[in-house]
């Protein structure tokens, strides 16, 4: 009967919809999959030949001359580092303050929000606020600049994940601390940091991955510097930077060079975001 | 300080500080002042950028957004190359990301082989933390002669005189430009874009989606009918973030875009963005105008990702991690 | 409710169950030497909404009273107005007398740690501090009083004898303390809080997530710290109160509807609220 005959040419049309839709997904994840094995191979390609001893002993060289890196490399973790310690403490009070203080006042709100935005703002812009409030009035790039632009970045990234895994907390925890007449903040600090250990460490470890391969703050704060220089308060070699200036120029050697710091970094980043992942494993289990 | 006796019987009311107790309000004005900070932080980049640039809109007043005449030899700045350049590139790797992105989310939520999520899942997210410059450089030096050859080329070569695929299509063949930028751009917000996505499905409820295949729905239907208008505001929200993501993207950009500042004439020219402009420019800056200029147009970059970002964050409220 | 279903900020429990309408009240009185603390006409209120109207009620000395009634009577509200723990939370305001050894403790001067070093409290979900067994029971010590390494050893061995936990955990002192089962995880927070040798020790249905035989030795427990503590025990669960209390009140919809020795109360209940509540007519 035509009643039949409709319902199953209706299924047989779902099924097929149906079909052609895992089809088209598979597909999609597959260009997705395409597309990081082609970065990655054609970072390891590239660089791997270039990556060699003398890219950690040596200082990057002029055109023409062979060379290394090891003055960007050490520049970049300088300031990473810097910028960290500044951005945990920054950070960490911030979240801490959302999360235990005052969770509901306007003012919180605000800085939730405002914290949002940076979170997501378009680096350069910090770069040049930083250069505005750095560079400018001391009339001279240096590390501590490029340090301040990452740390801003990196800051955000902290608070957020500080605040919400102190939410995380059970409430009784804190009050249990509380209850024993132990003051806030030293329960905060010894009950309520040490339980949410964890997570702050992993919003750290990855806050860390996300400025170590940042450029743009760096363009015109840290600036950049053909020689070994460990002063902060000059321009400061570093690794993005360096990769940008030799990536576009003329000269093969160089050009090697960029490769090799690309993979440099490329693999520092995918260390740490594995390294947060066997963390958080490990953590849940 | 009074001490308990064995038993425990205190003087009634002797007081006793506790250890620390001193250091209460200190702690309490560091956490505050390190909020204030950050806030004070974002004020400053908004004030900043909107005092630096008010030279360079004051002079050229809303020529500033309409015209694309970029000289800094007679000192005139118009900044519509760079603005539409954003805009156009950001809008363009949205459309190219987001369905892929939602296409991959369903496959790592439905049908992928359950041995197979986690590594995929993996793959997918190292995609995302792989640093700007380095999509720049692959980019530049293996995608950019690849798509000049398979397809600028043909492409060129095939659309008819006069039709819209020639204007469409015009430009330099050489891997360099509006597309091209566009394209890395897409690539670079999928990831965050479908892990985002993925996170909102696995957050419903089993039972909702176990009621839906419980009356006979195929997947298709089920994410279509129930899946999706369940997240409907949070998808909208993750999406806008990977816009406000795009529109301040600088380095992957900067070495395929071609900077030039005139509106590019088809999808293969070259173009500029906002932050490649100031990227490009703003060290080797030639007079306080250029500057100011540079500055205008972060200020509006800072609009507009401003808007944008908040808009998401109304749509997925404060509960997503960005 | 348990604190999991409290999940809002402000520390607001669920809308509490209360009514102002003044109810049949039976209370027998205490000697003054006995009471140790004194709640007089205390008013409670989450927000606009009232939780507790004109409360009065004795916690007696080296005896346990415990508080009983139905979900919601404001049972754990009224035990963390005693040390003022509500004060956390915006909000929530307490009006009335509450007189720890003739002081009021609800006025302004009240230093709240200070207070809370006195008045001790264990919750009904276990908090073990991330930190080894030894330093969560030194914890609260080392707030208040410089000891001697032996000095301090000795505290915590006399505390977690007290809560009876002494023997399973006397060889791995220096191990997390989250590595201990529910049950001894709850002994521990008692060690915790008397190790401070508070005056008043207050329970938040500390048993109801345990297992019978835990149960059964925290009450042990509870019964055994008796002759140094006022202790105030929340509980849902009438045969816990009848087994380890002196005196018990029984609360309703906020209000105090009976109290007098436990014995008294379950065997000749005066109020017929309270006759319903113990035979079983409601839950």
């Amino acid at each position: 009967m035509n009643g039949s005959l409709d319902i199953f040419s209706r299924r047989n049309r779902r099924r097929f919809a149906n079909m052609l839709f895992v089809a088209t997904c598979t597909l999609a994840t597959l260009m997705a999959l395409l597309a990081l094995a082609a970065i990655l191979a054609s970072l390891l390609r590239n660089g791997f030949g270039s990556l060699n001893l003398a890219v950690f002993t040596q200082d990057t060289p002029p055109p023409g001359v062979a060379g290394g890196l090891r003055n960007a490399i050490l520049g970049s973790v300088l300031m990473c580092v810097g910028a960290m310690i500044l951005a945990v403490a920054l950070g960490m009070l911030a979240g801490t303050w959302l999360a235990e203080y005052s969770r509901d006042s306007w003012y919180a709100k605000t800085v939730r929000f405002v914290n949002d935005v940076l979170l997501s703002a378009p680096s350069i812009l910090v770069g040049l606020f930083v250069y505005e409030v750095a560079v400018r009035p001391l009339h001279s790039f240096s590390g501590i600049a490029g340090a301040l632009a990452l740390a801003l970045i990196a800051a955000p990234i902290i608070a957020r994940t500080t605040e919400d895994v102190l939410r995380l907390q059970a409430r009784s925890l804190r009050e249990a601390g509380v209850g024993l007449g132990a003051p806030v903040w030293v329960t905060i600090r010894r009950i309520l940091w040490k339980s949410a250990a964890g997570g702050i460490l992993t919003g750290a470890l990855l806050a860390f991955a996300r400025i170590s391969g940042e450029t743009a703050p760096l363009l015109f704060t840290s600036l950049n510097n053909q020689f070994f220089n460990l002063n902060m308060l000059k321009p400061i070699a570093n690794l993005p930077v360096t990769i940008f200036s030799f990536a576009l120029s003329a000269y093969e050697d160089w050009r090697h060079l960029a490769w090799a710091g690309a993979l440099l970094i490329a693999i520092s980043v995918l260390g740490i975001n594995t390294l947060v992942r066997i963390l958080s494993a490990r953590g849940q289990a | 300080m009074a001490n308990p006796s064995a038993t425990g019987a205190l003087l009634p009311f002797a007081h006793r500080r506790a250890r620390g107790a001193g250091f209460e309000s200190l702690f309490y004005y560091a956490c505050v002042g390190a909020a204030t900070t950050l806030l004070c932080a974002m004020a400053g980049v908004c004030v900043l950028l909107a005092v630096g640039g008010w030279p360079a809109i004051s002079t050229f007043g809303l020529g500033f957004f309409t015209s694309t005449v970029w000289n800094p030899v007679t000192d005139v700045y118009g900044g519509a190359g760079p603005i539409l350049g954003t805009l156009i590139t950001s809008v363009i790797a949205l459309l190219l990301a987001l369905p892929l992105a939602f296409l991959t989310a369903v496959f790592l939520t439905e049908f992928c082989p359950h041995p197979l999520r986690r590594p995929i899942g993996i793959a997918v997210e190292l995609l995302a933390g792989i640093p700007s410059i380095v999509y720049g450089m692959w980019g530049l030096f293996v995608f950019a002669p690849l798509f000049a050859t398979y397809v600028e080329t043909p492409l060129m070569a095939e659309a008819a005189p006069g039709t819209i695929w020639e204007r469409l299509f015009s430009g330099i063949p050489n891997g360099s430009g509006v597309l091209t930028a566009s394209i890395i751009l897409a690539i670079m917000i999928l990831p965050f874009i479908a892990a985002t996505l993925r996170e909102l499905f696995l957050s419903i409820p089993m039972r909702v989606r176990e009621a839906a295949y419980g009356m006979g729905c195929t997947p298709l239907e089920t994410i279509w009918s129930v899946t999706l208008p369940y997240v409907k505001r949070s998808a909208i929200g993750a999406v806008m973030l990977g816009l406000g993501r795009a529109l301040g993207e600088t380095m992957a950009v900067t070495f395929v875009i071609g900077n030039s500042h005139h509106l590019p004439r088809g999808l293969f020219d070259s173009g500029a963005t906002i932050s490649s402009t100031i990227a490009n420019e703003f060290a080797e800056a030639t007079s306080e105008m250029h500057t100011s200029a540079l500055l205008a147009l972060g200020f509006v970059l800072f609009l507009i990702t401003f808007l944008v970002l908040a808009l998401a964050r109304a749509f997925l409220g404060h509960g997503h991690n960005a | 409710m348990n604190d999991l279903a409290n999940t809002d900020l402000s520390g607001m429990q669920h809308a509490p169950m209360a009514t102002s309408e003044i109810m049949e009240q039976h209370v027998d009185a205490l000697s003054q030497e006995a009471v140790k603390v004194d709640i007089r006409r205390l008013n409670f209120f989450y927000g606009q909404a009232q939780a507790l109207f004109e409360v009065s009620l004795p916690v007696a000395k080296n005896a346990v009273t415990a508080i009983v009634g139905p979900s919601g009577c404001g049972k754990s509200t009224l035990l963390r107005v005693i040390n003022r723990m509500y004060a956390l939370y915006p909000g929530q305001r307490a009006e009335g007398e509450v007189l720890l050894d003739g002081q009021n403790t609800l006025s302004r001067s009240t230093d709240l740690a200070w207070l809370r070093s006195r008045v001790g409290m264990v919750f009904q979900q276990s908090t073990p501090f991330p930190m080894s067994i030894f330093d969560n029971v030194a914890f609260g010590v080392r707030l208040y009083e410089t000891l001697g390494k032996s000095e301090l050893a000795a505290r915590v061995e006399e505390s977690l004898r007290r809560a009876a936990l002494w023997e399973e955990v006397k060889d791995k002192l220096d191990r997390s303390a989250l590595g201990l089962s529910g049950g001894q995880q709850q002994r521990l927070c008692v060690a915790r809080s008397v190790a401070v040798h508070p005056e008043v020790l207050l329970l938040d249905e500390p048993a109801s997530a345990l297992d019978p035989i835990s149960t059964a030795k925290l009450e042990e427990t509870i019964v055994e710290l008796k002759p140094d503590i006022a202790i105030a025990i929340v509980t849902h669960n009438l045969q816990q109160a009848a087994r380890v209390s002196d005196h018990t009140a029984f609360m309703f919809l906020g209000q105090l509807v009976e109290y007098g020795p436990t014995e008294r109360v379950f065997n000749n209940p005066r109020t017929r609220r309270a006759a319903d509540y113990i035979t079983g007519r409601f839950g």
